[in-house]
């Protein structure tokens, strides 16, 4: 069961790999159960993009536009349309690919590497969760022009004028309220991933730092949650692309 | 343990020296300065379109989504290294996912299409048609709130 320095891969010989004690597919049990868990969770997002995407097009008129939508940056009066996502898509990829080092240094049973770039990445994956806040935050108070819009007023038996500001699940400033549904949902749910994720890289942290996988003579862990934090990356790229950009 | 005397340890198996690690971590950055060109160049099409029209085109809806799948399959096979898997995991990693996920799109794209059909449409609210010929009369958001908007349509159509 040695693996070639290039291809990096276990060699199973097809005739035996089916007969019996060994595992077919030449990976451990928890990390095919991780990626099991993934491709159901990938299903569960890709429903919800589907979806996002039907409703979409179904109202493309009345749809509102990312860039008039998100156009703050922190610290900055100006309108800066895309460049504050922009950054937080640049911290999710920086913390996949120190997560993807860390993983590499612990190959390598390399325990300073790992508590080293495992420390990075939680630290990137706190500033996106505290980003997402931030935008959220934004899109809830929204602008100080807001929106005026005629309300029924049933004492007076006619329409009279309200100032709306932001959105909720019901009105929206900037368009549609489905355009706030969605963008709660989808990106409610990808931050909560994002939230788990950044727990469970703490926990393995701790283990790293008590040494549990230098014990244990290898550090497997660190691939299956960097697993898990690579798809919660991987969901980001494609929420980015269907809410902000299209 | 008592069960599989000879059990391949999985755990270990891909384990690398120095030598190896350097190689794998040359790749890695690599990929990732390809994904961080691919997110900046897809920013910039992204801040240009509406100023020179290509806004809701098919060209740029398929380019951004091809982009797109282009990171993703950097993602999975570079740093989940999908890619060093054996052979028949990827499939099975892989083949259901996207049949699945053709069969959804395949579905909604043709059993969908009732809600466009004039008896299906929704109702939309005619104040969010008011909102957005409001959003479009401005230029960007801040300047469709100007005083004196029509105000004897709203009457009209509400009547």
């Amino acid at each position: 069961m040695a693996h070639t320095a290039d291809a990096h891969t276990a060699e199973i010989d097809s005739k035996e790999a089916w007969s019996g004690g060994k595992s077919p597919f030449g990976v451990s049990y928890g990390k095919m159960m991780m990626w099991f868990f993934l491709i159901s969770d990938a299903l569960t997002f890709g429903g919800l993009l589907v979806s996002y995407g039907f409703i979409r097009h179904k109202y493309a008129d009345v749809w509102p536009k990312a860039e008039n939508v998100f156009t703050h940056f922190p610290f900055v009066e100006q309108h800066l349309p895309l460049a504050y996502v922009g950054l937080m898509t640049f911290i999710l990829i920086m913390s996949s690919v120190t997560m993807v080092l860390a993983v590499e240094a612990g190959k390598r049973m390399d325990r300073k590497g790992v508590t080293i770039w495992m420390l990075w990445t939680i630290i990137g994956g706190l500033m996106f969760v505290l980003s997402q806040a931030w935008e959220w935050y934004h899109f809830i108070v929204g602008t100080e022009a807001g929106w005026v819009r005629n309300v029924w007023d049933f004492e007076k038996g006619a329409y009279v004028k309200e100032v709306f500001h932001g959105a909720n699940m019901i009105v929206n400033e900037y368009g549609v309220p489905q355009f706030a549904n969605y963008f709660f949902f989808i990106t409610g749910f990808h931050g909560t991933h994002v939230f788990s994720g950044v727990v469970i890289n703490v926990i393995i942290f701790l283990n790293v730092l008590k040494g549990t996988y230098e014990k244990r003579g290898h550090y497997e862990m660190i691939e299956k949650v960097g697993l898990y934090w690579h798809f919660v990356d991987l969901v980001w790229v494609f929420v980015f692309t269907f809410f902000y950009l299209l | 343990m008592e069960f599989h005397d000879n059990y391949p340890s999985y755990e270990t198996m891909y384990n690398h020296d120095e030598a190896y690690g350097k190689k794998a971590r040359r790749t890695l950055w690599n990929v990732f300065w390809i994904m961080l060109i691919i997110t900046i160049v897809e920013l910039v099409i992204g801040f240009l379109a509406p100023s020179k029209g290509w806004s809701g085109t098919l060209g740029l809806k398929v380019l951004f989504i091809g982009l797109t799948i282009a990171k993703a399959a950097f993602i999975v096979w570079w740093f989940m290294h999908l890619g060093h898997e054996v052979k028949f995991f990827k499939y099975v990693i892989l083949v259901p996912y996207i049949t699945f996920m053709l069969y959804t799109i395949f579905i909604v794209l043709t059993e969908g299409t009732y809600s466009g059909q004039s008896g299906n449409l929704t109702k939309i609210d005619p104040i969010l048609v008011d909102q957005q010929e409001q959003l479009r009369a401005g230029h960007g958001h801040a300047a469709a709130h100007d005083a004196g908007h029509d105000e004897a349509k709203h009457e009209e159509g509400h009547h």
